[in-house]
């Protein structure tokens, strides 16, 4: 029996209430609000008390996949990779860069957050980026 | 109190132990195991209150041997008994450590860490329900102000759930409030005040006025005194005080009898 609690931020929103995770087994199993914290104090709302839900979720995907002859079929990283650079490439030659345009995860870290939009100006050359945190 | 516990682990009189940690500069809830007995240093006492026993029958609920050790203040010890007696523990596999508490109804005398009661802002207290009333105090308006004041708090719902989420005493693997021919699910603001009231008739005979819900609700619903009301109804009515009595509330409904009495005039 391995029983732990994991002090966290939620990662749904901007506001960045502290929660914590509890882990049984090596499995997440619930989420509970952190009384303590300065930003939440003890309170969560519906999506933050069920944070742990899409981290174990069935429905969440674990390999790329990629639509051909109209069917979604898993497919090796370099290969969605290659697939995705070869469409970006066309679509900016054809339409320009701004025609292309990157939302950031709030269930990324702030540094992987950063490395998106760096991504967007630098190799896209957009300043089309926004962020799923600033609903 | 370290001591105590050390030897108990030693002695497999308990496999695991449930108090609480410094943990990033915030006491919160750990498990303390016979593998890491020297973590038993850093256990704190303090005013941190998180609902154990809920962790507690969570981990029994997968682990039925599993001893269990807690830090239990008044408002748990109640919970616990609510537990033994709806048979979602074994009071044979926990052993409890007490500790200081803070005042409530249904214990008198409260030696205890109190938390300050927060102050109740002005807007509130003129066209809502002041948190800190007495039941009695509530009761005071006429019917058409006390309507308009509690609708005022139950429309402030953003349907969390958090009421029902921290409540140590709600173990049900399917809940009403869920429940689609009861109340509409899926959407925002919830049915008021439907959604409030089917979870305070559930409360009636479970509620051990811990007040984790009150601290809980993001839009400060005075849940704690509407359960309340409800607990002190199942006492005038049918003479059973939640959290200290040894069998369960006249509200269960298993069994093919109606078992309901009221109590004798």
């Amino acid at each position: 029996m391995d029983f732990k609690i994991i002090p966290s931020t939620c990662s749904y929103c901007g506001t960045g209430c502290g929660v914590l995770f509890q882990v049984m087994d090596g499995r997440l199993v619930d989420t509970m609000p952190m009384k303590t914290h300065p930003v939440n104090e003890g309170k969560l709302c519906i999506k933050g008390w069920n944070l742990h839900e899409h981290v174990v979720s069935d429905k969440r995907l674990k390999s790329p996949l990629i639509k051909k002859n109209g069917e979604l079929q898993e497919v090796t990283w370099d290969e969605a990779i290659q697939v995705t650079a070869d469409k970006f490439k066309s679509i900016i030659n054809n339409h320009g860069p701004d025609s292309v345009g990157v939302l950031a995860s709030a269930k990324i870290t702030n540094e992987e957050n950063y490395l998106a939009q760096k991504f967007a100006r630098a190799v896209i050359g957009t300043n089309n980026v926004d962020h799923c945190a600033r609903l | 109190m370290q001591e105590q516990i050390r030897e108990w682990l030693e002695q497999g009189k308990i496999d695991i132990f449930l108090g609480y940690k410094m943990i990033q500069g915030h006491p919160l809830p750990y498990c303390f195991t016979k593998e890491n007995p020297d973590d038993l240093n850093d256990l704190i006492v303090g005013k941190a209150r998180y609902s154990l026993e809920k962790i507690a029958t969570k981990i029994a609920a997968e682990h039925k041997e599993l001893k269990i050790g807690l830090l239990t203040r008044d408002c748990n010890q109640r919970a616990l008994n609510v537990l033994y007696i709806w048979n979602q523990l074994n009071p044979e596999n926990i052993k409890t450590i007490g500790v200081n508490c803070c005042p409530s109804n249904l214990k008198e005398h409260g030696d205890c860490s109190y938390l300050e009661p927060e102050l109740t802002p002005p807007v509130k207290k003129m066209i809502g329900i002041d948190n800190n009333m007495d039941v009695k105090i509530a009761e005071e308006f006429n019917q058409e102000e006390r309507f308009n004041r509690w609708m005022y708090e139950f429309q402030k719902c953003i349907k969390c759930y958090g009421c029902r989420d921290i409540c140590p005493v709600c173990f049900c693997k399917e809940c009403s409030l869920e429940h689609t021919d009861l109340i509409a699910t899926g959407g925002i603001p919830p049915e008021v005040p439907i959604f409030h009231l089917v979870r305070a008739v559930h409360m009636g005979g479970r509620c051990i006025d811990c007040g984790l819900c009150e601290d809980a609700c993001p839009v400060d619903i005075p849940l704690r005194l509407l359960y309340r009301k409800v607990n002190q109804i199942m006492s005038d009515v049918f003479d059973y005080t939640t959290g200290t009595r040894a069998d369960q509330s006249p509200f269960n409904m298993l069994g093919e009898e109606v078992t309901l009495k009221p109590k004798p005039i």
